[in-house]
This record gives C-alpha cells, structure tokens and sequence, in this order.
C-alpha cells in the first residue's frame, strides 16, 4: 500500500494533474465568483454582507483539515516512519497557514459590518488565532532546525499536539458564549443553509481546494527535486 | 445596475476587500511557488546535464524520478 506514496510514483502524475487542474481553474472561478457575486441572494438579516462567506468559511474549513491532515500524516510518520510522509506535510503546512490567515482576515472584516468590531478576544476566534501559531511553529521547526531528522521530529511532536486545538475551534461555539454563530453546516451533511447559497459556498470550496491542490503538488515537486539534487552527488 | 452591484447595498467596501485580499494572496503564494519550482527545476537540470555520460547513466539508471524529470523538463523546453 505504502508504495502508492513512493516519490516516483506520484511524480509521474503531477506534471498531469498541474496541466488538468490548470485547464478547469479559471472556468471554474469564473462560475463560482458569478454566483457568489451575482447570483446568491443577499441574506435578509445581513444584506450583502454575507457574500464574505463565500470566501471566509472555504478559507476555515481548508485551513482546519490541512492542520488534522498535517497531524495525522506526522502520528503515521512516527508509527511507520515512511520519509514521504513529511515531505507532504512540509508542503501542506504552508497553505494551511494561508487559508487560516484569510480567514481570520476575512472573519475581522466581516465583523465589523455584522458585530461592530474589527476584532474580539471571542473562544472561535482566538482558538483560530492558536492555530495560525501552531501552522508557525510548524513551519519555523522545518526552516530553523538544520538536522532533517530533528526537525521532522519536533515539527511531528507541534503537530500532534496542535491536533488538540481542533475540536476547540470546532466546538467552541458551542461551549462557550461567542460572538461568533453557531456552525451551519454539521459534520453530518445536515445544513440549514438555503440551496440558494449552499451552492456558491460548495463552488468556492470547489475553486480553493483545487487551488490547494495546484499549490500541493507544485511545493512536493519542489521538495522531490530539492532532495534529488542533494542525493546527486551521492549516488 | 452596476452602482449597485459595486456598492453592495453598503456593504461593498467589506465584501470586495475580502474577496480582493483572497484573491491577492493567493495570487502571490502562487507566483511564488511556481518561480521556485522552475527555479529548482533549471538547477537540477542544469546539474544533470553537467554529468558525465557515465554517471548521468548511472544517476538515471539508480533515480526513477531523475529520469522522469528528464524526460518531462526536455519535453517542455
């Protein structure tokens, strides 16, 4: 099973998967931001505003499950000790990092015109601020620990331990009193969304997890080419 | 029509500076990683190609994926 994940083998399909992705992108993106933008209806409590859903909520769900991807590859890395595994959770981490920035982003902007505030100590909030800190320190132990296998290991040791913070931003709504609201959209597939904005929230996540994709594939090229020009001079 | 569309009832300063700043920083990590993938991809190149015919034999003959970047980087140049 573990040769699936063999560097060779994967290498050979995403020169394929970058040319198919790249083909579909932008059609794609032009039909999800015209019914984000045009077609969606505006929210009779919220108005336009609710539009930034459409970008705030893909950005958190892609940022939380590239931190449990992360975390789980780490504890399978650990178990099995398959080298590959960290290669994909090095290239992972870096767009996380920027889908849970956007949507903290977003979220403070969207804040403003719906709770009066550019920002609040609120448990959702702040839990999504911790793991921003927890995709920082990831990446930091990769960049600053100059020994590989140092770094593979306490970047798995952040990672699992960042693990912990996910049911906490999952649930803090509904342990604690947030400014924030309950979630929409259950784990399973009970939705009290309208079809009306369900679909443009499904396009956009379509659109952004395509592009997470486009960005995976490129940063483990990378990574592959990265080792295989130091082993060169090895072999 | 198109006032409306871009005032957003009053709320379009919010709405088109999330979806600006997505689109932006997206864009940016994008351009980044794509230039250093190519970048990473003429060095490796440039090194296979410095090889000796005998050991850029033996490199493509013990790598899998050296010789498939070979034949990919020589098919797109």
């Amino acid at each position: 099973m573990f040769d699936l994940i063999n560097p060779s083998r994967i290498f050979y399909w995403i020169e394929k998967l970058i040319n198919f992705i790249n083909s579909i992108f932008f059609i794609l993106l032009i039909i999800a931001l015209t019914f984000a933008l045009v077609l969606s209806p505006p929210d009779y409590l919220q108005g336009d505003s609710v539009r930034i859903m459409y970008v705030h909520v893909p950005s958190a769900w892609i940022g939380l499950a590239s931190f449990t991807v992360i975390a789980l590859l780490s504890m399978l890395s650990f178990i099995f000790k398959i080298k590959n595994l960290n290669i994909i959770t090095k290239s992972i981490a870096p767009i996380g990092l920027l889908f849970t920035c956007l949507a903290i982003i977003t979220g403070s902007i969207w804040g403003k015109p719906t709770w009066g505030t550019w920002w609040a100590w609120d448990a959702r909030i702040t839990s999504m601020l911790v793991l921003s800190i927890f995709y920082v320190l990831f990446i930091l132990a990769h960049k600053l620990i100059e020994k590989e296998d140092k770094a593979i290991k306490v970047s798995n040791i952040i990672a699992v331990i960042g693990l912990i913070n996910i049911p906490v931003i999952r649930y803090s709504v509904d342990w604690w009193n947030t400014l924030h609201q309950p979630s929409s959209i259950k784990i399973d597939g009970t939705t009290s969304i309208h079809p009306s904005m369900l679909m443009p929230l499904m396009l956009m996540l379509l659109v952004l997890l395509l592009y997470c994709a486009l960005i995976l594939l490129m940063k483990y090229k990378t990574e592959i080419i990265r080792i295989k020009k130091k082993n060169i001079k090895r072999i | 029509m198109i006032q409306n569309f871009i005032s957003m009832n009053g709320y379009g300063f919010f709405v088109w500076l999330s979806f600006a700043i997505t689109f932006l920083a997206c864009g940016v990590v994008y351009y980044k990683t794509y230039r250093t993938l190519k970048k990473y991809e003429k060095d490796f190149a440039k090194e296979l190609s410095q090889l000796s015919e005998a050991e850029k034999k033996l490199v493509l003959e013990k790598s899998k994926v050296a010789s498939q970047f070979l034949a990919s980087y020589n098919k797109s140049i």
